[in-house]
């Protein structure tokens, strides 16, 4: 069974690149276009994905949120968490850290370092 | 201590090839007194001052050193800065280095002196550019969204292009799907770029190095304060204007000597009217006055009389006397700028208003008479706080002295603003003073008069008398600005102020011991230190 992964992004043609490259590595992946609708994917009656990339500034709720509660939550709080961030700033690489995001990546990225952060977290 | 005049008297004896001996006996005094003057252990003024010029056939004001008092604490400002912590400024001369330092560097090179406070001035100045700018890119919205859309763009932009790049197994669907999405997102970047291009094009960065504020302030301390053609033409004016007075109610004599409301407006009507939100014309006089909100305001109904009547003074000054007031901007090589330009003039026609309102001889007279008790000036002159302690300041006549003052104004944060300062009594030329001093105590009891006698690190005693002063109309939206306005003399002169009155001005009295701020203070000890000191202690 390949690895289930939710991709949570609001940005079209990002999440386009981030769907082909993922899943031309053998993901599963399932997308959310706001924080809510992200919360709600990832309580998927099949159980939580083996891996959550998350864009920082979503609609509705955003990356920080919907992260906070994953992490308070049983049933998820193991699942690891990759996020995307535009500012870049350190300020948000370490509230990232330290509410518990398991690797940071700064746009604009490379396909590459994406393809590496998520084989590391969880093998497709 | 060497001072630089020491140093100037000395080098001027050795280049006419004369001994301490020659000199002294022309000048009339013992060579162990001459030769505790030439190294600086006597301080001399008046008449032996002017005997040891002549002895030197050198021009008495090239030995009078307060402007070069103030370049040397510029430059002990200079080597207050945090950056140059870790130099030896002093080196090893004597018990207090750095002031022999900076003396023997104003002293033996004044042109490089006076290029490294123009350096550092400009360095420091770019440093808060940098900081305020660095503010606004941190904390402005538009910026923080622009970058934001910038990266957001950037990465679809890059990542779909690396796709397009290294896959070789793509459909053309996809190719031609990644190929819209790139021209679509090189399009939105291309309109982000340009919304950026056009907010710096808006932006404007300050391109002078010394702020035309400053300039204006040299341009005030190289004067001493004081303008006596302004003086001159403004007793004339004054004279004038009480002479076209016709009829009209009897007037005390009191009243009859001095330049009246109603004396401005009938001048101001018949020069070409006042100044006014709906006027489209723009009035005589200085082309900012009648876009002035100050002015404006304080001829609204209701502004306090004291404000009404020096807007008047103001905007009629700026009229009569404009001729003599272009011929000191003119004249002065200190007001590098058109804006400095610009605000000198603004200032010399206060300064004349404030000469038309309270004559010279006059003011100083009563001044004298009444101890320089500000209330008492105030109601003889109909005038505020601020206005009176202003022109106390500008006392200066050769001949015709009142007490010398020095003169501040600070913000509720601590922020000076009119400084004039005293040859002994430096001022910090950026952010706050010591918060020991009476212009800050002053805040804790707004409108009363505060007096404090000060010592200085140095030994010189001052006494200080502050009171706050509110500006502008108080509502609950928008209550008035309150401000602290202190003056101080040397406490030598004290006893001729009526704040003075059952203070011990003994040396041996207790005294507050001050600063002038933290940085260059070598007190230890001092439980209201706010920063560390770079001065020995």
């Amino acid at each position: 069974m390949p690895t289930r992964l939710l991709i949570a992004e609001d940005e079209p043609s990002i999440l386009e690149s981030l769907v082909f490259i993922l899943a031309r590595e053998g993901y599963d992946i399932a997308t959310a276009r706001d924080g809510e609708d992200a919360l709600d994917r990832l309580r998927d009656p099949k159980g939580p994905p083996g891996l959550l990339i998350l864009d920082v500034m979503l609609p509705r709720l955003d990356g920080f949120e919907v992260l906070r509660r994953v992490r308070d939550d049983p049933a998820l709080k193991r699942v690891p968490v990759l996020m995307l961030t535009a500012k870049g700033q350190a300020r948000d690489r370490q509230m990232a850290e330290q509410m518990g995001a398991d690797a940071f990546i700064a746009k604009p990225f490379s396909n590459q370092d994406v393809v590496r952060q998520a084989r590391r977290l969880a093998a497709p | 201590m060497e001072s630089s005049f020491s140093l100037k008297i000395r080098a001027r004896r050795r280049a006419l090839g004369l001994t301490q001996a020659d000199l002294a006996e022309r000048v009339g005094i013992s060579t162990s007194y001459f030769n505790l003057i030439e190294r600086g252990k006597r301080t001399i003024g008046g008449a032996l001052l002017l005997r040891i010029a002549r002895a030197l056939d050198l021009d008495p004001a090239t030995l009078d050193d307060a402007s070069e008092r103030r370049l040397a604490a510029e430059l002990t400002d200079v080597a207050g800065d945090p950056l140059l912590a870790d130099l030896d400024l002093g080196g090893d001369r004597g018990p207090d280095p750095l002031a022999s330092a900076v003396a023997a560097l104003v002293g033996r090179h004044p042109g490089w002196a006076r290029a490294l406070a123009r350096l550092h001035r400009e360095c420091r100045d770019r440093g808060e550019v940098i900081a305020a700018l660095s503010d606004r890119l941190g904390q402005d919205p538009f910026l923080s969204d622009i970058v934001h859309r910038m990266l957001t763009t950037i990465a679809g932009i890059r990542s779909t292009a690396e796709i397009l790049a290294s896959v070789e197994d793509i459909t053309p669907d996809q190719s031609r799907r990644f190929h819209t999405t790139l021209a679509a997102e090189s399009a939105s970047l291309s309109d982000v770029a340009q919304a950026l291009a056009d907010f710096f094009d808006q932006a404007e960065a300050p391109k002078r190095a010394v702020t035309p504020g400053e300039e204006v302030d040299d341009f005030i301390l190289v004067n001493d304060t004081h303008f006596p053609t302004l003086e001159t033409e403004a007793e004339r004016f004054a004279d004038a204007l009480r002479a076209a007075r016709r009829g009209g109610p009897r007037r005390s004599a009191d009243q009859a000597a001095l330049v009246l409301d109603g004396d401005l407006i009938t001048f101001l009507d018949r020069s070409g009217g006042l100044p006014d939100r709906t006027r489209a014309e723009p009035v005589p006089g200085l082309p900012e006055d009648a876009l002035s909100d100050g002015i404006v305001r304080a001829l609204e109904d209701g502004a306090p009389a004291p404000s009404r009547r020096f807007a008047l003074a103001r905007l009629a000054t700026a009229r009569a006397l404009i001729e003599p007031i272009e011929a000191l901007v003119a004249a002065s090589p200190t007001l590098g700028t058109a804006t400095a330009r610009r605000r000198a003039r603004g200032v010399l026609a206060a300064y004349a208003a404030s000469a038309l309102l309270f004559p010279y001889d006059t003011f100083r007279d009563d001044a004298e008479r009444l101890r320089y008790d500000i209330g008492l000036m105030r109601r003889r002159y109909r005038a505020s706080f601020e206005q009176i302690c202003q022109r106390t300041v500008s006392l200066r006549r050769p001949g015709a002295e009142g007490v010398p003052f020095a003169m501040l104004r600070a913000d509720p944060a601590g922020t000076l603003s009119k400084r004039f300062p005293l040859p002994n009594l430096a001022m910090p030329r950026h952010g706050s003073a010591c918060s020991l001093w009476a212009i800050y105590g002053a805040f804790q009891t707004p409108g009363s008069v505060v007096r404090q006698l000060a010592e200085t690190p140095s030994g010189d005693r001052f006494l200080f008398v502050a009171r706050t002063v509110a500006k502008g109309a108080d509502s609950f939206g928008a209550p008035a600005r309150l401000l602290s306005v202190a003056i101080a003399c040397d406490a030598r002169h004290a006893h001729r102020l009526v704040y003075a009155d059952g203070l011990d001005l003994s040396t041996r009295a207790r005294a507050d011991a001050v600063g002038v701020s933290c940085r260059v203070c070598p007190r230890k000890g001092c439980r209201h230190r706010a920063a560390d000191s770079i001065v020995p202690t």
